[in-house]
């Protein structure tokens, strides 16, 4: 009925990388996974990888796969898993169907204003006929996995010269995880003030809410008997 | 002559919320920009750490106060992704109308505050006159102005109310003929033109490498939607095109930005008639066990580790909520969530967009990407 990607197209362009995906070793593991939620089970690409290997997937995926658009970049802090204490999740996406050559011209002839570019006068639109997209073409999301063992300087490769739009999103992982990017020129804070103390990130687990022990916020919504206990938490 | 930084904010008319834009200035010329975020930053991420998976839709409505139900919505599809939730077909349908109806609540308030901007005080008011007839509507499904908190977890808060379908299309109706007023004042105003033609040029394949998204690339003729391109709800069963200018050989202009959301807010209205004409009967609104049950299946489903995320068109771009898991130790709390908000990455993009022009064109550069400060700050 409406314009969409189907989920034969979305896991075709999911196969295709990860079948490509093996020519980099086995640092690097790939497997198509699938939404679970909602109407449709969507197909995405899944990929779990050394941080040294993270440069050269992310040329490759931009130069040789299409993949145009970094979605997201965050960080997690795992406290109590030594081996795998930081990990960096990467949210990639192809957003594939920029290119005149290939878009549908849809001509509009309705003409006779002064103004060219109102409403019903426009010359042409650029419109995608989605059932013919193939290859790069196709719209597909990516998730990337790094995990860094227990460091007191978790560091990663930059790929903000790749994707610009990494830039501010790797600035804040830092500012809000303490995650470093290697390579990333101007790392500075932007959502906490400028003046915070240095090694302060607050989503790192060691930094509680001031009720954190959520089981006790039903019982004492109001939080009255709890001042005392109040005294030596980290605030 | 010399250069010199000034100022921008974090009170001045341009920004639109808290916030700094330093600009660097050689006469009247923009010359460089860099922008200060983090005014407003409330930590919702660390909140929703100590909140269980139907406590935190509250908080993500209050992420943007003008499009405060795409943020619940986005928020629910993610927590449905990782809970494993199906949603009755009725109950789409409504988050459909729901959301499509905040998306032209949105796009009004942005024409509304972007008209001021550039000198013409009396589109705000009629903007807000339309605005307020879509706040009536969402008022009767959410029961609140602003924050209707009504999505759940597994469908929505409540059915539509008796004569929701009759008052929706006459006021749609309304606004459709409205609409074409916007267009005759602005359209044909020599000023608004002079404001916002030629200025802020930005290329699509730009903008899609600095991570913008939605109807600024929409704008640059980049036929991307997330509607479309990763499809959910009931989206496919409606017949709609996303709204795409063609722009000029050297990107789009504020011009063009406006135009696309002049025309995103005419396609919404008519996705909201299709979708009152086509929603299947009952009363099925809702998964069927209830929060109760959904909170108790969540330490198994949302195991350590696991994770759920959701890409989501909001009014300003693709939004996203990352979350994982904690299992058992962490019960029906996530361990992490990590919120993609489409304006933190858009407003630097527009920032860099404005240099080379005019002081007096970046209110008008600026305003026309839409910028909202409370997604952006969190």
């Amino acid at each position: 009925m409406g314009k969409e990607v189907s989920s034969k197209q979305a896991l075709t362009a999911a196969e295709d990388i990860v079948a490509d995906i093996g020519d980099f070793g086995d640092s690097v593991s790939a497997e198509v996974r699938f939404h679970t939620g909602g109407r449709r089970k969507n197909a995405y690409v899944f990929i779990e990888l050394e941080p040294t290997k993270w440069r050269p997937v992310a040329e490759w995926l931009c130069d040789s796969k299409g993949v145009d658009h970094c979605s997201m970049i965050t960080g997690i802090h795992w406290p109590d898993k030594p081996e795998a204490e930081w990990q960096v999740v990467v949210h990639l996406m192809r957003t594939g169907v920029f290119d005149p050559g290939f878009a549908v011209k849809v001509e509009n002839d309705d003409l006779g204003s002064k103004n060219p570019r109102i409403k019903n006068q426009h010359v042409s639109e650029t419109k995608v006929d989605v059932g013919s997209l193939s290859g790069n073409r196709i719209p597909i999301e990516l998730e990337i996995s790094m995990k860094l063992p227990s460091t007191r300087e978790p560091k990663v490769p930059s790929v903000a010269d790749i994707w610009i739009g990494a830039d501010w999103n790797e600035k804040e992982t830092w500012d809000l995880v303490g995650i470093d990017f290697e390579g990333h020129v101007g790392m500075r804070r932007v959502l906490l003030p400028h003046d915070s103390p240095t090694g302060y990130h607050p989503l790192q687990k060691q930094h509680k809410l001031r009720y954190h022990d959520f089981n006790e916020m039903y019982d004492d919504p109001q939080g009255f008997t709890r001042k005392p206990d109040d005294i030596g938490r980290v605030k | 002559m010399a250069e010199m930084w000034i100022s921008m904010g974090p009170q001045h008319p341009m920004t639109h919320g808290l916030w700094t834009l330093k600009v660097k200035i050689d006469g009247e010329t923009v010359v460089d920009t860099e922008p200060d975020l983090g005014y407003i930053h409330r930590g919702v991420e660390k909140i929703c750490e100590a909140r269980d998976f139907t406590q935190i839709t509250t908080y993500c409505d209050r992420l943007c106060y003008a499009s405060a139900n795409t943020w619940s919505h986005s928020w629910i599809y993610a927590a449905e992704d990782l809970l494993e939730v199906e949603v009755p077909e009725r109950a789409e349908y409504i988050r459909l109308i729901a959301v499509e109806l905040q998306r032209i609540a949105s796009h009004l308030m942005w024409l509304g505050a972007y008209c001021p901007d550039i000198g013409s005080l009396t589109g705000m008011v009629w903007c807000l006159r339309e605005r307020e007839m879509m706040m009536d509507l969402m008022q009767e499904l959410g029961g609140s102005r602003m924050h209707y908190n009504f999505p759940r977890v597994g469908g929505v808060k409540r059915d539509l109310p008796i004569g929701f379908a009759l008052r929706c299309r006459a006021k749609l109706k309304l606004f459709l003929d409205r609409i074409q007023e916007y267009e005759a004042i602005l359209d044909e105003s020599t000023i608004f033109l002079i404001r916002t033609q030629g200025v802020g040029y930005a290329k699509a394949e730009d903008m899609i490498n600095h991570g913008v998204t939605g109807p600024n690339v929409r704008a640059a003729g980049h036929d991307y939607d997330v509607r479309w391109a990763h499809p959910y709800s009931v989206y496919d069963e409606l017949d709609w095109e996303p709204s795409v200018e063609r722009p000029s050989i050297k990107g789009s202009d504020c011009y063009d930005r406006y135009r696309v959301r002049v025309e995103e807010m005419q396609q919404s209205a008519l996705m909201i008639l299709q979708a009152l004409d086509k929603i299947p009967g009952g009363s099925e609104t809702y998964h069927e066990p209830g929060d109760p049950a959904i909170l108790a299946k969540a330490p198994a489903r949302a195991a350590e580790g696991q994770t759920g995320f959701h890409h989501f068109e909001d009014s300003r771009g693709e939004s996203m909520f990352y979350i994982v898991g904690g299992g058992e130790e962490r019960g029906k709390h996530p361990y992490r969530v990590s919120i993609r908000s489409p304006m933190f990455i858009t407003i630097p993009y527009a920032s860099k967009c404005m240099i080379g022009y005019k002081i007096a064109d970046i209110p008008a550069i600026m305003g026309s990407f839409d910028p909202c400060i409370g997604e952006t700050d969190r």
